[in-house]
């Protein structure tokens, strides 16, 4: 359990949390709309898409505001609301103080800092942790649309473990043509207002924000604490929810499994006006037998701010209840999903003191926090620890199972990941679709799991009850080159909907859990280097969710199609035995 | 209708990456989706329209729209050679 000590919102609403929450109670939305065009909107010089949107952006001014020198905009918006958070809480930034950034496209299709400075920069983290004055290793958190709660969940474990003692989470995420176009290919947008869980709602809306949570020990009688929180994967597809929500269900059964939920004031929900979004949640909700609960969405003020959103509703949310206020769901009017949940449409009063904060994104990954205002100890952390089983490196010229070199003919690069489906894997047609990131992370598992299988050392009733967790330092840069050369001429502009899925590196996990029915944890991490101890950390912090029997984890780089670099391990946990 | 039957199947093994499939293999009049076929999920569909609108200047509002367009690589031919633009 950890105590939230500060936070920051910066939005188009303002920048800082209290012009935040006064808007949102003030039921002020951000959204515009925008008349899109062959030669961008008037005032918006960076976003250029030949269609019309609505969308939560920041203007002109409010950029230029919290512009720093030789930063980037991304940059320089997490630092300004790190530093906000910081002000609040005076903690000290030594050894035992951790930076997690929550994001799904960094720097990607912003303009680049200088012209030295190419799209994606690996080292952004690094250079927002050096601003703020953090001098341990900073971690990204990229995991879609949960990527926020995702990071929540890490600090809070990081700190549960002891290994910090403040955890600043910062979620954040700016537009771009790139995002907009590629949402827009999927035909999940909605030209006007979204209208979350409404009959008539018909997409979502795109939002630009930051957020700021700094976490430490839960050592104190006032405050909220994270009392509970899971990360579970539906295994039924990389865009689709579950239709039977199940992994939004586990979600709440874990992060509620201790918890009394006659406590629950509120459930903040996704809530993305999505047709299949907003019905799953309402499925997983009624399932969880919490449909009397009030459930609110709050995209309608902000639109998916997407790395940002976990972080910023839960704040919103928070201070909503310290005023006993559930915040309405701007844009609902009449329910148009399944199942007979209790939307907020206007603010109501409350005298509850809990809320669960659910969220659901591509790659089929679900994640659920339960926050009280009443420090209660989770017994959920789980100490064990792990110990590989087996392992397997790719690399374009080599291929090595449990440290043994393994023949690939003349074969290297893309044609060598080719070369071992053919050879080795066979029924997967599916292969052919995926990226190269996906592509090195399937064969990888496959080659793995072949081992484990030949070892006989896995039942199969514990395999549900694996987690997917992988790093590595560039991100989706190869996917995010393919899905640009799809709308870098405004001539020939067809954005490629199957391109841009896999933008989002945390793809390949859900893939690997749809492939093998795995409903653990899913989650994917950039790190500044290739660092044992940092990727060790974070596979312990997996396991500390007693739910978990064993991880398939570790490096997964793609830099190009020819060059990549795959070092995969299964790691199983070691029950004590006494 | 033979020649864009052939087009067709050479665009969806292309713009679907179903790299180990050839025209041949491709039955003009099986279904594309679902147990049986070729076994294509939403956003194959997605796919298909972004192509019908590249290729064929033929905008479809909805993926919805394309469900029933694309049941088979005959009736996209079918769709294509009526409403074609380019």
């Amino acid at each position: 359990m950890s105590r939230i000590i500060a936070d920051n919102i910066i939005s188009p609403l303002g920048a800082t949390t209290q012009a935040n929450y006064q808007a949102v109670k003030a039921s002020k939305s951000a959204l515009c709309h925008y008349n899109g065009g062959k030669k961008g909107y008037i005032g918006m010089s960076d976003i250029n898409v030949p269609f019309p949107f609505t969308a939560s952006l920041f203007s002109d001014e409010q950029r230029k505001s919290f512009c720093i020198e030789g930063f980037t905009l991304f940059e320089s918006l997490a630092i300004t609301s790190v530093r906000k958070a910081l002000e609040a809480s005076q903690i000290p930034l030594d050894q035992r103080t951790c930076l997690v950034i929550s994001s799904t496209k960094q720097n990607v299709g912003q303009p680049a800092r200088d012209e030295k400075q190419g799209d994606g920069d690996k080292n952004t983290a690094q250079r927002i942790a050096q601003a703020v004055g953090v001098t341990t290793t900073p971690i990204i958190v990229c995991n879609a649309c949960i990527s926020g709660v995702s990071a929540l969940i890490l600090g809070n474990r990081l700190i549960e473990m002891q290994q910090y003692d403040y955890v600043i989470v910062c979620g954040i995420d700016l537009q771009s043509s790139f995002i907009i176009s590629g949402f827009q290919s999927l035909k999940a947008l909605s030209e006007d207002n979204c209208r979350p869980f409404d009959i008539d709602r018909t997409g979502l809306n795109l939002g630009e924000a930051a957020a700021t949570v700094i976490l430490g020990k839960g050592n104190q009688k006032d405050g909220w604490f994270i009392t509970g929180s899971a990360i579970r994967n539906d295994a039924f597809h990389i865009s689709n929810p579950s239709p039977k929500a199940d992994g939004c269900l586990m979600t709440i059964e874990a992060a509620t499994a201790e918890q009394d939920t006659r406590r629950l004031s509120v459930i903040n929900a996704h809530g993305t006006a999505t047709l299949y979004n907003d019905q799953m949640e309402a499925r997983g909700i009624s399932r969880a037998e919490l449909a009397d609960v009030p459930t609110n969405a709050l995209k309608g003020y902000y639109g998916h701010t997407m790395g940002a959103a976990g972080i910023l509703e839960t704040i919103i949310t928070m201070h909503g209840i310290d005023h006993q206020t559930i915040i309405g769901t701007k844009g609902y009017d009449e329910l148009g999903v399944s199942g007979n949940i209790n939307i907020v449409r206007n603010n109501t009063s409350t005298t509850k003191t809990d809320f669960l904060k659910i969220i659901s994104g591509f790659g089929g990954c679900n994640a659920a926090i339960y926050l009280s205002k009443r420090p209660v100890p989770s017994s959920q952390g789980n100490a064990d620890s792990g110990v590989t089983t087996h392992t397997v490196l790719i690399t374009p010229q080599k291929v090595m199972l449990d440290n043994e070199e393994t023949d690939i003919g003349q074969q290297t690069g893309k044609a060598l990941l080719t070369y071992l489906y053919k050879t080795r894997i066979q029924d997967y047609p599916k292969f052919y679709k995926m990226d190269a990131l996906a592509r090195l992370g399937f064969v990888a598992t496959e080659l793995l799991l072949q081992k484990e299988q030949k070892a006989g050392n896995k039942e199969q009733k514990t395999k549900g009850e694996r987690a997917v967790i992988f790093f590595n330092e560039s991100s989706s840069v190869n996917a995010d080159k393919a899905f640009l050369s799809t709308i870098a001429d405004p001539e020939n502009f067809y954005p490629s909907p199957s391109a841009f899925v896999y933008t989002l590196p945390n793809i390949v996990n859900g893939e690997i859990a749809i492939r093998n029915n795995y409903h653990g944890e899913t989650a994917f991490y950039i790190l500044p280097r290739k660092d044992d101890e940092t990727m060790r950390m974070i596979t312990q912090a997996t396991l500390f969710d007693s739910f978990h029997s064993s991880i398939i984890t570790g490096w997964l780089e793609c830099k190009t199609e020819e060059d990549f670099h795959a070092e995969v391990k299964i790691v199983e946990r070691l029950a004590k035995l006494f | 209708m033979e020649e864009l039957i052939l087009e067709l199947k050479e665009e969806i093994i292309r713009v679907l990456n179903l790299e180990d499939l050839t025209p041949e293999d491709i039955d003009p009049n099986a279904p594309l989706f679902g147990a049986g076929g070729l076994g294509l999920d939403s956003i194959d569909v997605l796919e298909l329209i972004v192509l019908l609108e590249k290729r064929y200047g033929i905008r479809l509002a909805s993926a919805a729209e394309g469900k029933t367009i694309f049941t088979s690589v005959g009736s996209i031919a079918q769709f294509v050679s009526e409403n074609r633009k380019k």
